[in-house]
């Protein structure tokens, strides 16, 4: 890339507009913590100058800076709507420089309760994909269950998991291990169908050429079987995901004292609207995590295909 | 005792009620190490004979024997290589063979397999493409790993469905060689029985022992032809000779003659 490619970019100057920005006067009366504003810009864009000098492809790049302008514009309307015009209820929408002073000083209970948050979330999802997956190609294989099986899987998959919290509450032994039975129960379904759909959509020429070479059951269905169906597994494994994330609020809210979810629901409740919103952001970073790695899980295993 | 008997093998399929019969009454015979190519123009039920002998189609009347016994289903004593899709395209070539060479030798260690493998894809000119997924090879370098694995196997018997069909020209001769050179082999070991779909007259003539013609609606046996020519074969030399040409044109007509008497016409002017 040329010199002009990597730093001429409009990232840049939305950077430089954002910085001067903080200079106006502010009409919010009291504190608007400005400076953490100004720190964290700047730790950003130190990080794309960094980030610019060394990446290697011009598509990887545009992803960032694209991401990081997103971020800049974000925050410039967020910066002139509050604290510089005052345009907005502040209870309601707390000046941007705020929010990050509070979040550096949760910042101990916030990491818990990330821990806390993404043991729920993988516990839960593991074990669904542990059991759907080989239940899935189980009765996608089986000619006369795979059909019912599909029927069957649509009614109980339409059913919203938080219908089941009472059941879960008078069964299982803690409401941690509800949290993850509800969040286990909304992607066991999505990941079942998928697999049934993707083991019944395997090409005929595929398993004729698996015949031939007389394997048995158990290397049929896991060594030919999954990795053929294999895409299709992960369309339902994505949708699990992104189901899990919307139910993780209504799973902490059953008696668990900690997590994301019940965060941002602790503290709405109580209105403080400054500390929800350092959830929702935080939530937000999680998610993006767990999904990029996500994604590269799924680039790997699929790698055969380009 | 023939290697491979087809008796009296008949196939119909309904579909939409409609009766359909792909084969009629076919019988022939395979002597041990002979390598025998079914010829016929399309929908004449060559590839429908050949999914019965691979065990993944049953006939609705007459069976198959070999060695005597007739087969249920697919067998490790039968290699096969399709025309498309043999390989499993999330294995790389060296998997897919080492894959292969599992499913008939159990004890074989991971190590041993591996080994076995490198050594049949050096054999088919794919040394340096032993990591590579099928998507990254061209359709040729697909059916040398198919070729490879189903040599690796090391079945008694070797079912080709057109194994060059949808290769360009170029590389199918290439690929007919290769294939009449590992088969040949040096004359030290046996040679394995082959049993080769195609509809390519030349190709035909090549490669095989004896030629079974077949015919269309409904799929019968037209002739078998015994091919008169010395191994090991050389393409070059031998498609001068006059003996080849002449070989060549009574195919050719018997081919042709077949589909005249189908259409009933004197007026089809070849």
């Amino acid at each position: 890339m040329t010199i002009k490619k990597r730093y001429f970019r409009v990232v840049h100057a939305l950077f430089i507009v954002l910085l001067l920005i903080q200079l106006l006067p502010d009409k919010l009366k009291g504190e608007t913590y400005a400076q953490y504003v100004i720190w964290f810009v700047v730790g950003v864009e130190a990080l794309t100058l960094l980030v610019s000098s060394f990446i290697k492809k011009p598509v990887g790049l545009n992803l960032f800076t694209d991401i990081v302008s997103f971020i800049y514009g974000l925050l410039i309307a967020w910066t002139l709507a509050t604290a510089k015009f005052n345009l907005l209820k502040p209870a309601l929408f707390p000046p941007p420089g705020k929010v990050f002073w509070r979040m550096i000083g949760d910042y101990e209970t916030i990491i818990t309760n990330i821990f806390s948050s993404v043991g729920i979330i993988l516990r839960g999802y593991l074990l669904a994909l542990v059991i759907a997956i080989p239940l899935g190609l189980f009765l996608g294989w089986s000619a006369r269950l795979g059909s019912a099986a599909t029927y069957i899987s649509k009614f109980l998959g339409a059913i919203p998991p938080i219908v089941y919290i009472p059941y879960g509450i008078a069964l299982l032994p803690t409401f941690r291990s509800v949290s993850v039975f509800v969040i286990f129960l909304a992607t066991f379904w999505p990941v079942l169908a998928g697999t049934m759909s993707g083991v019944m959509n395997v090409d005929k020429k595929t398993i004729d050429s698996a015949k031939v070479l007389n394997v048995g059951k158990f290397t049929m269905l896991f060594s030919v079987i999954l990795p053929a169906s294999l895409q299709q597994i992960f369309i339902g494994c994505n949708q699990g995901l992104t189901v899990s994330f919307v139910l993780l609020t209504s799973a902490e809210m059953i008696g668990a004292q900690s997590g994301l979810g019940y965060y941002i629901k602790n503290y709405s409740d109580f209105g403080d609207y400054t500390r929800t919103l350092v959830g929702l952001i935080v939530i937000g970073i999680v998610i993006v995590a767990i999904s990029f790695a996500f994604n590269k899980i799924q680039k790997y295993l699929l790698r055969w295909k380009h | 005792m023939s290697k491979i008997e087809i008796r009296n093998l008949t196939v119909d399929y309904t579909e939409k009620k409609n009766r359909f019969t792909a084969l009629k009454d076919v019988s022939f015979s395979i002597e041990d190490g002979e390598f025998v190519s079914v010829i016929g123009s399309s929908g004449c039920g060559k590839s429908t004979l050949l999914s019965i002998l691979e065990g993944i189609n049953t006939p609705t009347a007459g069976e198959i024997l070999i060695n005597g016994e007739p087969i249920h289903g697919t067998g490790t004593d039968r290699g096969v290589v399709f025309q498309h899709y043999s390989l499993f395209p999330w294995m790389t070539a060296r998997k897919n063979v080492a894959f292969g060479i599992k499913q008939v030798n159990k004890e074989a260690s991971r190590t041993e397999r591996l080994k076995i493998a490198d050594e049949f894809l050096e054999k088919v000119g794919l040394e340096s493409f032993k990591n590579k997924y099928p998507s990254q090879l061209s359709g040729g370098m697909q059916q040398r790993v198919a070729i490879a694995r189903a040599l690796a196997m090391d079945t008694d018997i070797l079912l080709m469905d057109e194994p060059f069909g949808a290769i360009d020209a170029k590389n199918r001769t290439i690929l007919q060689e290769l294939l009449l050179e590992l088969w040949e082999g040096d004359g030290t070991s046996a040679r394995k029985t082959v049993v080769f779909v195609t509809h390519d007259i030349d190709e035909a003539i090549l490669l095989s022992d004896k030629i079974v013609m077949m015919t269309a609606n409904p799929g019968q046996v037209y002739r078998e032809i015994e091919v008169p020519f010395d191994r090991p074969r050389n393409r070059a030399e031998l498609v001068q000779t006059k003996e080849y040409n002449q070989f060549r044109n009574k195919l050719l007509a018997m081919f042709y003659s077949d589909i005249v008497s189908k259409i009933g016409g004197d007026e089809v002017v070849l």
